[in-house]
Order: C-alpha cells, then sequence, then structure tokens
C-alpha cells in the first residue's frame, strides 16, 4: 500500500519531508526524510519528481540477512539483524534507502499506516493507494 | 535543544580568512534572527562612515532562527549591509530554499568582509568552506551563474545567490538573485557583493536542525497553519499570489501610472492577477511554505517565476506598459542582470516623464516597452545612455532637474503605492530605514482597504510605528509577509523552536527595540528629519480619480504627521532617538554609548514635549 503522488499540485515546499523526518527522528532535516521531493529547474520553470518507497520488494530480495520483510503493506527492517552492508540501497530502483549514521538501513515504514507526510502536505498531493485522501 | 546554533562564519576576502565564530546568545535574546541579528552583528565594531562599496563594508547573511524548520513560511534568508543606494543601512530578505540551507550547513550567519583579489564566489557546505577564483564568470546572467556553478561543482542541489553585470558594474540598484527569480531586490546588495570580487555565494547542508519541544512544535504549526488560513486554497496570495492587488490598488486609485502622474491604469486587466493566471504553468512554494505564492507563467516565449505586484506597477503602468508578455520578459530580464525591477523601473519612468516635458530627452517615452528593455540591458553594462540611467531617479534629478517628479525616498525608487491613496504609507515610505521602502509598514490595508479613512493624517503616526514594530519582529522572528501571524503566535512559535519565554508584548517590544536599533545606524550616518521627506509630487498634485480625488495631502500636513510620529516613539524634533527611550528599550550600553559619541556634535537628543501633549 505504498503513498500515492498527484504531482501536479506540488509546490516543493518538502513540508512531507520535515514532517517524515521530526516523526522518525525528532529533528529536522529534509535529507532524512523517507520519501524526497526533488526540483529540477528548466527554461519552462520548476518540474518536481517524487522519490519514494513503492514497496516493490526488491530490498527484501537482495538482503542476505532477512532483516527486511514486508508485512505486506510496508517494509520492516530488522535493525538488530542489518550488518549495514548495503545491498537494499543499491538494489532500491527509486534510490530512496539510506543508511543512517549507525549504519543501519532506513526504509518509508509508512509512519505504522498512518503517514505523517499526508497530514502535512498543504495542497493534497499525497495520498495513500487505494485508500483516496486521509485528510 | 534549540534552533539557534551560536555559530557565525567569518569572512575576510581579501585575506582569504574563514572561521568559525561563537554567536553571543544575548544577541539572539535581544535581536533574534534574520533582520535584527543582521543589524546587530554588521553594528559590531562597525565605522558606520566607510564607503558601502569600500572592502571595510560587510555583508550579513542571517536566517531565521526557525528557518529549517516545519514552521511555515520560515525559510527567508537576510541580507544586512550599508547601502551604496542610499547611504542607509540596508537589509533585504530572500525567499525559496536557500536559507533553509544556510541553517542545514550549520550556520546561523554569515560575515563578509575584504575584496577578493580577482572575481570569485565563496561556497559553504557542512565540510568546506572555501573561497574560489572564477575570472571565467565575468559579465554572466545570474541565471547562468547559477547554472554554472552547479555544474561545477557536480552538485544539482547547491543553492546559490548570484549577482549579474549589473553588481559587477557596481550600479547602486543591482540586486542578488538566488533559484533565478527570487532576489534579494533593493538597496543595491548586488554592487556590494561586487565591490568584494564576489559574483556568487553557494551553499548546501544535511545537518540536522533540532527544536527545544519537537512535539509541541509540530502542534502549534499545524493549528496555527489551519488558523491563520495559511494552507486555505482559497488564499488570494495562493490562488493568484501579488499580482491579486493590481485590482485592488486599480480600485482604490493608488496603481503607478506614468511615474505617479496618474492613480489609475486605463489597461489595468490585461496585467492583472486574472490575466496572468491565465498564463500560469505551475505554481512554487518556498521551502516549508504552506501557502506558495509563487507563479511560473509563460507568455509566448517569455517566462519568469513572477511577475510580483512591485513589478508589475512599476514595469508595467508606472511606464505606461499594458502588455503581459513585455511585463514578464523585463521582469526575466531585470532578475538574469541583476537589477531591481522597483528602481529600474523607476528609473526608467523619470526619464520617460522628463522627455515627455521637454526637461531633457532621454530618448524614450511613456509605453515603450522595448527600449525600456534595451536601457535595462544598457544600464547594467554602462554602455551608451545606459550610464545615465544607472544614476536612479534622485542621481538624474540632481543634473537635470525634475526633483518633484523624482519617485524616491532617500534614493529609493517606491514601490507599487501612491501615498496619496493611503496618507499612513507617506509615513511608512518617509521614515522606513532602508528609504522608499513598502515592507516596513503597510498601513494600506487599514486605510485603502479596510475602514480607516486613507485621506487623514489623524493618528497615522501611531498607526505606522505600530505596524513596523510589529513588522520588525516579524521580519527578525523569521516569518513572511503573507502570513497575517499576531505577535503572540509568533512568540508561541518560537518559545517551542528557539526556546525562552515570548510573550506579545515581548515580541511587541523586541520589532521596536530592532527599528531603534536601524534608526541608530541612520543617525550616525547623518540622516535625521530633512531625509525623511516624499517627493514634491505627492504634496502639489491631486490625483484626478478614484478616492483620493479632491484630496491634497499637503507639506504642512505631512510634516505635522511626522512630528507626532517621532513623538509617538520617543524620539526629538529631528527625528534622532533620545537616549533614555534607547536604555528603554534594552539596547546595549556599548552601542548607546557609540551613539551619543557620533552624535552629541549636533546636541544630544531630547524631547521637548510628550505625544500626549503633541496630538492634542
Amino acid at each position: 500500500m505504498p503513498l500515492k503522488f498527484k504531482l501536479s499540485n506540488c509546490t516543493g515546499c518538502k513540508l512531507c519531508q520535515l514532517a517524515c523526518s521530526a516523526v522518525h527522528d525528532q529533528v529536522f532535516n529534509p535529507e532524512k526524510a523517507r520519501l524526497k521531493m526533488i526540483h529540477e529547474y528548466n527554461s519552462k520553470g520548476i518540474k518536481i519528481r517524487s522519490s519514494y518507497c513503492t514497496h516493490c520488494g526488491q530490498c527484501e530480495e537482495v538482503c542476505p540477512e532477512e532483516a527486511i520483510k514486508s508485512n505486506g503493506r510496508w517494509m520492516e527492517v530488522d535493525h538488530d539483524l542489518c550488518v549495514g552492508c548495503e545491498l537494499c540501497v543499491s538494489a532500491c530502483p527509486k534510490k530512496i534507502i539510506y543508511m543512517d549514521s549507525n549504519e543501519k538501513s532506513i526504509i518509508c515504514d509508512l509512519c505504522n499506516g498512518d503517514p505523517e507526510c499526508i497530514k502535512w502536505c498543504p495542497k493534497d498531493v499525497i495520498t495513500l493507494r487505494g485508500k483516496g485522501a486521509s485528510k | 535543544m534549540s534552533s539557534f546554533f551560536g555559530k557565525m562564519l567569518v569572512v575576510d576576502l581579501t585575506r582569504g580568512i574563514i572561521e568559525d565564530k561563537i554567536l553571543p546568545r544575548e544577541w539572539v535574546d535581544l535581536y533574534t534572527g534574520q533582520k535584527g541579528l543582521g543589524s546587530r552583528i554588521l553594528m559590531e565594531d562597525f565605522d558606520v562612515d566607510i564607503d558601502p562599496l569600500s572592502p571595510e563594508n560587510k555583508i550579513v547573511l542571517t536566517p531565521g532562527i526557525m528557518t529549517g524548520t516545519i514552521v511555515s513560511c520560515s525559510a527567508k534568508l537576510s541580507m544586512t549591509t550599508k547601502s551604496p543606494q542610499t547611504g542607509t543601512i540596508s537589509d533585504g530578505s530572500v525567499g525559496g530554499h536557500i536559507g533553509a540551507e544556510l541553517k542545514y550547513a550549520g550556520y546561523d550567519a554569515v560575515m563578509i568582509s575584504g575584496k577578493a583579489a580577482e572575481l570569485s564566489y565563496l561556497h559553504i557546505d557542512p565540510d568546506n568552506k572555501e573561497i574560489i577564483a572564477i575570472p571565467e564568470f565575468k559579465g554572466l546572467g545570474t541565471f547562468d551563474t547559477e547554472d554554472d556553478l552547479k555544474k561545477l561543482r557536480g552538485d544539482d542541489k547547491l543553492k546559490v545567490l548570484a549577482i549579474g553585470p549589473a553588481g559587477e558594474n557596481l550600479i547602486p540598484f543591482s540586486c542578488v538573485s538566488s533559484e533565478r527569480y527570487r532576489q534579494l531586490g533593493r538597496g543595491g546588495m548586488g554592487a556590494v557583493m561586487g565591490s568584494k570580487n564576489l559574483k556568487a555565494i553557494s551553499i548546501r547542508g544535511w545537518l540536522d536542525v533540532a527544536v527545544a519541544d519537537i512535539r509541541k512544535c509540530m502542534d502549534i504549526s499545524m493549528a496555527a497553519h489551519i488558523k491563520d488560513a495559511v494552507i486555505d486554497p482559497e488564499n488570494e496570495i495562493f490562488t493568484h499570489g501579488t499580482s491579486i492587488l493590481v485590482d485592488y490598488s486599480q480600485e482604490s486609485g493608488l496603481l503607478p501610472t506614468e511615474n505617479f502622474s496618474k492613480g489609475r491604469f486605463p489597461e489595468y486587466k490585461n496585467i492583472n492577477g486574472e490575466s496572468f493566471k491565465a498564463v500560469r504553468l505551475n505554481k512554487k512554494a518556498c521551502f516549508s511554505c504552506g501557502i506558495a505564492c509563487g507563479n511560473y507563467v509563460k507568455d509566448g516565449k517569455a517566462v519568469v517565476e513572477g511577475p510580483e505586484y512591485e513589478t508589475i506597477a512599476l514595469c508595467g503602468s508606472s511606464i505606461g506598459v499594458g502588455n503581459r508578455a513585455d511585463i514578464i520578459r523585463m521582469n526575466a530580464v531585470c532578475d538574469d542582470l541583476g537589477i531591481d525591477t522597483i528602481s529600474a523601473g523607476g528609473t526608467i519612468a523619470f526619464m520617460m516623464e522628463a522627455t515627455e516635458k521637454g526637461i531633457h530627452d532621454f530618448g524614450i517615452r511613456f509605453g515603450d516597452a522595448d527600449k525600456a528593455l534595451q536601457y535595462m540591458d544598457d544600464l547594467s553594462h554602462l554602455r551608451g545612455i545606459g550610464k545615465e540611467a544607472s544614476r536612479g531617479s534622485k542621481g538624474l534629478a540632481e543634473i537635470y532637474g525634475g526633483d518633484h517628479f523624482a519617485i524616491n525616498v532617500k534614493g529609493m525608487e517606491l514601490p507599487g503605492y501612491d501615498p496619496r491613496g493611503s496618507w499612513g504609507m507617506g509615513i511608512a515610505y518617509a521614515s522606513a530605514p532602508r528609504g522608499g521602502c513598502h515592507m516596513s509598514a503597510y498601513p494600506i490595508a487599514e486605510e485603502a482597504w479596510g475602514t480607516v479613512d486613507p485621506f487623514t493624517f489623524d493618528g497615522k503616526g501611531k498607526l505606522v510605528a505600530d505596524m513596523q514594530n510589529s513588522q520588525f519582529a516579524k521580519f527578525s522572528m523569521g516569518v513572511c509577509d503573507f502570513w497575517p501571524i499576531e505577535d503572540k503566535t509568533i512568540g508561541e512559535l518560537y518559545e517551542v523552536t528557539v526556546g525562552g519565554e515570548w510573550s506579545a508584548e515581548k515580541v511587541y517590544l523586541t520589532g521596536e527595540r530592532i527599528f531603534n536599533l536601524q534608526r541608530m545606524f541612520n543617525v550616525m550616518v547623518g540622516f535625521e528629519r530633512r531625509e525623511d521627506t516624499l517627493p514634491g509630487r505627492f504634496h502639489k498634485e491631486i490625483l484626478k480619480e478614484g478616492p483620493p480625488k479632491d484630496h491634497l495631502m499637503t507639506k504642512t500636513a505631512f510634516d505635522k504627521a511626522m512630528t507626532e510620529y517621532y513623538t509617538y516613539r520617543g524620539w526629538d524634533e529631528k527625528g534622532r532617538p533620545t537616549i533614555e527611550k534607547l536604555r528603554s528599550l534594552g539596547i546595549e550600553e556599548k552601542l548607546i554609548e557609540a551613539y551619543a559619541e557620533k552624535v552629541k556634535l549636533n546636541g544630544i537628543p531630547t524631547m521637548n514635549k510628550t505625544y500626549a501633549e503633541i496630538i492634542k
């Protein structure tokens, strides 16, 4: 049940990334967010791309320690098993998995099914796929 | 925990020295961030008499101290310096994402002095701070400078402040651009960078910003965003952006038209909010902003993020141009050349009127957009007639006459509101520390668009001073103008981000303290009442259409209003803060001593009458 983006509404404010880092890491740092809104400027203005976990399962497949498992709705990472090999980082087609300062894999957990990013988006860009707008 | 790091980067371009310094917590408690902190840092051991374009001048960058947090509209970055256009202290703020980037790089402030041996840029990230020569960038526009720097460093995420040819050529109204279309527009910041051989500043950051209480910060921010309609889809600043003001100003008869000779523009519907909305490509927000005032528009080949209302007024109606595509072109050209659209439009409008009146033939008349575009390019390159135009309206009037229609205050051209349609705005223009500026107070909202009589000065000294104090708190504590936030809410947000106790009264007092701090700077330079004036046109000519018709804003009434304003502020007859007033505001004794020493030749400022006596 991944996130869904209506990018034509996105203004690039990054409140979603701020909310994500705040609830998971208790700091504000868009680089630590589990989703990223990427700005691209061109002669026509600004284009915004989203990078987020699509629940494709490739990280689970490559993890040698079986630290990453899908619970059917999002990927769960067992940090006790994670050895920081970064194979998941390389495998992620969305390039959204990163290693934290303890060398543990960080993947979107949909805030346990109630994503904070959705609550903070001021333009209703983000919804849960198959659930409609949850605001 | 606090969103204040206590860290400043100090850069000496002459000696190539870059070092971290501790920023005193006391300065933040007294002056907060952005405008206030920038002014305080500038004034530390600063000789106010220096030439603004000398290596001794300083550039201070200060993001808001809530910048980088989830508080909406809090991602501004200020630049404070001594202005080459006005000779006053001058600060501007730019939105976009660069303010947050500086916080994520780990700094509350950057102070730059000296002059690099050749054209250079300064790079700042958590691991690297360096000054690098880029002589090959000479003459580049701000758009290419930004793009090329990203390529040079191989980093698309870089945020950049850049000057164009106008800044390199020390044009007194050259600006600094960021993300192409966001500007530190006013006061000639571009020339100060140019005088230092500083073509650009690039910033990247990835560090954390922590706050005093993150749970409360999230709760209060969310509630405030909803309560103040920050995220309301019907908010006009979102639906249209500032171009919505064209209709308001036209209705109120204060839309600058043909160099402020009229207050209504017959072709206004071609250049109003609806017109620009019709050619909008997409919306854009600054970092952490729930409103998203920005608009990318495209008409024919012309593209810009904007145009903002001030550009429409000064590069549109005020030069007699009612063509949407022309205004978009002028906006983009000014942003790329690195000149302020307000002063550029104001100067060209003066040249047009002087030509029409036969005072001096500058070869340009109202409505000639192509020539206006050419003059913008010429003045930025000091080419041909452009050498003249680069002087600005005040400089031209000193040579050729026409002073009463050189629409500036202290050498800075006025923005898009004719004060005859909102008299309080006249006091705001005359008293704004950086010259002809609409950001110190916006009484128009209460007068022309509210319930207060626009055509009287009664009570306006107090109205404007109160507004200025709140605005100075807002722009120092770090919230954008477009959030109509109350002092109380700013205080609450400050408590949960920066920390400390911040009542509404304390917020207001902080704003008053910062306003007085900037006034101290200006008085030390030699500014006083005689410079707090309006162009003669406003006291001699009556606007003939709309609400302002039949109302003459006399010089006598204006002078009386200024006396009321000074007295309410606790300043003397000449508009100089008294020592008692400065002490009561808690300004540091060290600064007050320097001020007293500097002004004593003219007699220490004292008050003869109280405010109550003046308004009798």
